[in-house]
């Protein structure tokens, strides 16, 4: 059996990967590809405790596993919300580019 | 294998549930109806009705004991019900702002109403929350229906930028509170406030590290919706860019919730994590109160230095929250009460100055408000004052409470960080006051006359005065009852 450790260490690079991403990427459909990686990171990470706490009881095992859904239930509204903002932006912009989003001074 | 059937308890959550519903039904209407007329006037209706439920389980909760259901998951104690009440006020009044601003604005859709209704039972989910996952359902019900309203002005950059850069930010903000949430749970196996606390209390816990670092994360995650210093970079650019009466609800719905959030987390997992994250806490605290007071400062338009002036405020309400526990909760559960009335005000005067595009909110346009418009004038005076925190103003005693929390907390240096940047505050709150009254007119102001935003200045001026000059009745309500804060 694969240790705990591995399974959070390889969760733990993929969420750096999505971080890396969203500070990165220009367009914003990546940058929110890369909130997406960062989700899921934690989802492996959650499935992998879920396993290590399999010993304290099936209670404890599976909240950690129902926590995952939802989770990927909440990633799912977001892409809705987001990606309608995006379409209406995109209808008059014709650009996804974040850097474009500088009319609003910082 | 068995498992114990659900303990639902339906009486502790009937305010957000009659506002969920109120929303269904809104949405529904929203169908058959060119205009919001008819689905604001039926969200005023859930929202009384959703009051009243509130007053019920508030009363109940006095004289027995406190409400909790789904296990510990969700706790409808006092503060969750005082803060259900400041959510509640914050909402009617952005719907009474925003019935005849949205049709000169030309924004005029019935699905408004229903979002800001869903925006508020999330936020009211968020502060009843008594696990990590209830705490992110609520974070994303209430947040999902902001980003929306914050990009309300279709066809309008700042609008839509100000939505995109908010929905992206927050996206990356809620990825950290998600995996802090999914590290605490690794450490503890548990993720119920009062379950995670009793293991990190326990004999043999040696995971400390780990739960530090998601204790970390997790408050990056609430930081950012609170706006609290380094992560407030969205806010003045969310505020400046949504429509009026949105600003004026994200500035005070959004961040009572995320305040309570932190409260609650404050006051069961958090202590027994490594000093490490107070300390950190503490520095975001002051960080907030310099960077917030010192960039309003330098504002042009009002609207954004009110915006600074917001993130300012997180900041005197992370002292209460640094002091949580009895004392800081009530200090903050009070002074957010104030800041709702008081901003919601000012907000409220301003969408009544402003272009029917929110443009035009120098403070030129402000010369000589005194004398052409004498009671907007006032008003704004009465909330810039209290903002300013001048007694006998409600923004006074909120500013007293929290210091003094901060101080019996052992903050010093924090309370005196806040006492000098809230003298700093004062001249860009006067230098408003004293263009409209000592400056000549230059702009001829667009004639806008709204019974509902009038009726909601003539609210929150009341209430500024009378909770500045009466504060002990609000006080002594928050000590009834019992506060479970997380359960234990």
């Amino acid at each position: 059996m694969v240790a705990t450790e591995y399974y959070v260490a390889l969760s733990s690079i993929l969420f750096a990967i999505g971080a890396v991403g969203v500070l990165t990427r220009r367009s914003a459909i990546m940058v929110f590809l890369s909130v997406e990686l960062m989700l899921n990171a934690a989802n492996l990470a959650l499935v992998a405790f879920a396993r290590q706490w399999s010993g304290a009881g099936s209670i404890t095992a599976l909240s950690g596993q129902t926590a995952v859904f939802i989770i990927l239930a909440l990633a799912a509204a977001e892409v809705a919300v987001g990606l309608g903002i995006l379409v209406s932006i995109f209808r008059y912009r014709a650009s996804t580019d974040v850097d474009a989003l500088a009319e609003i001074r910082l | 294998m068995t498992f114990p059937g659900p303990d639902i308890n339906w009486v502790a959550f009937t305010p957000p549930l009659v506002l969920l519903l109120t929303a269904a039904l809104a949405v529904l209407f929203a169908l058959y109806q060119e205009s919001g007329r008819l689905t604001a006037q039926l969200s005023l209706l859930g929202l009384v009705v959703a009051a009243l439920f509130n007053l019920h389980l508030f009363q109940v909760v006095r004289q027995t004991d406190a409400f909790t259901s789904f296990g510990l998951r969700y706790l409808a104690d006092t503060p969750a019900i005082a803060f259900n009440f400041v959510i509640l006020i914050g909402t009617v009044l952005a719907v009474l702002m925003s019935y005849h601003y949205l049709e000169r604005a030309d924004l005029d859709h019935p699905e408004y109403y229903p979002l800001i209704l869903l925006s508020a039972c999330g936020a009211m989910v968020m502060v009843a929350a008594g696990d990590l996952i209830t705490l992110l359902l609520g974070l994303e019900i209430m947040s999902l229906a902001v980003y929306v309203l914050s990009a309300w002005r279709q066809g309008s950059r700042e609008s839509e930028e100000a939505g995109m850069k908010y929905f992206l930010l927050g996206a990356f903000a809620s990825a950290f509170l998600v995996y802090g949430i999914a590290l605490l749970y690794g450490a503890s196996g548990h993720f119920v406030y009062a379950e995670i606390a009793a293991v990190l209390r326990g004999d043999g816990f040696d995971q400390l590290l780990l739960a530090t670092l998601g204790g970390m994360l997790v408050l990056a995650g609430l930081a950012f919706k609170a706006a609290l210093a380094p992560f407030h970079q969205w806010a003045p650019d969310a505020y400046t860019g949504a429509p009026t009466p949105v600003t004026a609800f994200m500035s005070v719905v959004v961040k009572a919730a995320a305040i309570a959030a932190l409260l609650r987390i404050f006051s069961s997992v958090f202590p027994d994590l490594s000093p490490l994250v107070g300390q950190v806490f503490a520095v975001l605290v002051a960080l907030t109160l310099v960077l917030g007071n010192l960039a309003a400062l330098f504002q042009r338009g009002v609207k954004r230095m009110l915006a600074y002036s917001a993130v300012a405020h997180a900041g005197y309400l992370g002292l209460a929250v640094l002091a949580a526990g009895t004392v800081g909760t009530r200090a903050a559960i009070w002074y957010l009460t104030a800041y709702t009335l008081m901003n919601v005000g000012a907000f409220a005067v301003l969408s009544l100055i402003a272009d029917r595009n929110d443009r035009g909110d120098d403070l030129e346009r402000f010369a000589g408000l005194g004398r052409m418009k004498p009671g907007l004038a006032a008003a704004l005076t009465v909330f810039l004052l209290s903002l300013a925190g001048i007694p006998p103003l409600a923004g006074f005693t909120g500013k007293i409470l929290v210091f003094q929390a901060a101080l019996q907390a052992g903050y010093v240096a924090l309370a005196i960080i806040g006492i000098v940047m809230s003298v700093v505050a004062v001249v860009y709150y006067f230098r408003v006051v004293a263009v409209m009254y000592f400056r000549e007119p230059e702009y001829e102001l667009p004639a806008i006359s709204s019974w509902a935003t009038s009726m909601a200045i003539v609210v929150t001026v009341a209430g500024t005065v009378l909770l500045g000059i009466f504060p002990g009745w609000w006080y002594g309500l928050l000590q009834a009852g019992r506060q479970l804060l997380a359960g234990m």
